[in-house]
């Protein structure tokens, strides 16, 4: 399983807070792409990170069972 | 005797007591982080503290803005602001300073101050204080909003990841409070974390939330931290920073028809018609934009701060009230057509210019 996190705006669009998904051999590019269809995320801009970590090659990474990924959004309010 | 309390902590004592003493930080906005943050860095006893906001008071400030009374409405943020930590402890400098901080003021102010506090609410001003604060070498304590959630860091600091390093598309948009909509213990409990980290800082006490980003949720009191890394891009050099910066200030607030047409095929530059959609002369051209500006405050996010707008309505008036709107929310490059629709039309037909 991997396991997915929205924070912000994108928990907004997404309508849910985080959720499970069965483990396939993704990179985490593919697993945003696939994402950004389900949810239309296309228009929001977020950066990510796995298991606590941000990352910034989402090509090159190649997603491990039990990851955790998280989606997050620049906050603008104060 | 004001500060016995803090001094009886063996992490504090006097010599931590003499460090706050000696300490200037910056508070960039006086809205509902600021209202949060000033108070208890004044109380501590930060012996300078300045505090910039454009901002007049409004009614819907009131319920997260707690510095201010109700009868102050209609006045300056700042200088109230100065007054009420002034009468809470008057034995340390206030600074108001009633402007806008901009790529002008901001270098000049940052080298003054120690410690540079993020209580803003758009992102143009949280890169601009990322990339100032990169330029003059200081720290900066990001705070941030989205409805319950908040974020918390402290960027630049000692050659830590920066703001860029975080979030490097700078064109993204995000809601802030006015149209998101928050409550005041959220700006409350995140002015809190910020004024935290500026005080374990200057004592050096603890762990500054340096290379990791928090998000606190005040539904769930669901507390993360993300690690974040140095990205490998340069840091902005002062040529840089003012090409970036003083281009987009120095642009005049006007422009005539016939150089705005000049920009019809620029992709980097929108036109916003302000009129209603059924005024006349009807005006189209590529990239167009119409919003009225009676709704123009509403609909921010279909604008992209990145490009430059220029804005016409029917005679050039209402486009320059158009303009001081979108300055106001940051919007650095935004010029009104002069004349409006009119002297467009005109230009169309003198220049023959297809569309």
């Amino acid at each position: 399983m991997l396991s997915v996190k929205y924070f912000g705006a994108v928990a907004e669009k997404t309508n849910i807070q985080g959720e499970n998904i069965p483990f396939a051999n993704l990179s985490l590019q593919e697993l945003v792409d696939e994402l950004e269809q389900k949810y239309d995320l296309a228009s929001l801009s977020y950066s990510i990170a796995v298991n606590q970590k941000m990352v910034q090659d989402k090509n090159s990474y190649m997603l491990m069972t039990n990851d955790v990924v998280a989606l997050l959004p620049p906050f603008a309010g104060g | 005797m004001r500060y016995n309390r803090q001094i009886i902590l063996s992490e504090v004592g006097e010599k931590g007591q003499e460090k706050l003493t000696q300490a200037k930080v910056l508070i960039i906005g006086a809205g509902g982080l600021g209202a949060a943050i000033l108070p208890y860095l004044a109380a501590a006893g930060i012996g300078e503290i300045g505090i910039i906001d454009n901002d007049a008071i409004e009614i819907t400030n009131l319920q997260r803005q707690v510095i201010y009374k109700s009868e102050a409405i209609g006045k300056s943020k700042a200088l109230e602001a100065k007054a009420m930590a002034e009468s809470l402890n008057p034995t340390i400098q206030i600074n108001a300073i009633a402007d806008t901080l901009n790529a002008k003021n901001a270098i000049e102010l940052f080298e003054y101050y120690d410690i540079m506090v993020d209580a803003t609410d758009n992102l143009p001003t949280k890169y601009l204080i990322n990339d100032a604060c990169q330029l003059t070498n200081k720290p900066f304590v990001y705070g941030s909003i989205y409805k319950f959630q908040g974020q918390v860091s402290v960027f630049n600091y000692q050659n830590g990841p920066t703001y860029r390093c975080l979030f490097p598309d700078e064109s993204s948009n995000s809601k802030n409070c006015v149209d998101a909509g928050v409550m005041g213990i959220s700006v409350g409990i995140i002015g809190m974390f910020q004024a935290n980290e500026v005080l374990k800082m200057i004592l050096g006490i603890g762990n500054v939330l340096s290379g990791e980003l928090l998000i606190y949720n005040m539904l769930t009191n669901d507390q993360q931290k993300f690690e974040l890394v140095k990205s490998n891009t340069t840091p902005f050099s002062r040529l840089d920073f003012e090409k970036k910066y003083d281009v987009a200030e120095n642009t005049t607030l006007e422009i005539t028809a016939s150089e705005a047409l000049e920009q019809i095929e620029n992709k980097e530059v929108t036109f916003l018609d302000v009129r209603n959609a059924t005024e006349l002369p009807k005006i189209s051209l590529p990239n167009q934009l119409q919003i009225p500006l009676a709704d123009l405050e509403m609909n921010l996010e279909k604008l992209d701060s990145n490009k430059t707008i220029l804005i016409y309505c029917q005679s050039g008036i209402r486009s320059k009230a158009a303009v001081e709107l979108l300055k106001k929310y940051a919007f650095q490059k935004v010029q009104s057509i002069a004349g409006g629709a009119l002297k467009l039309e005109e230009a169309i037909a003198n220049n023959a210019i297809s569309i």
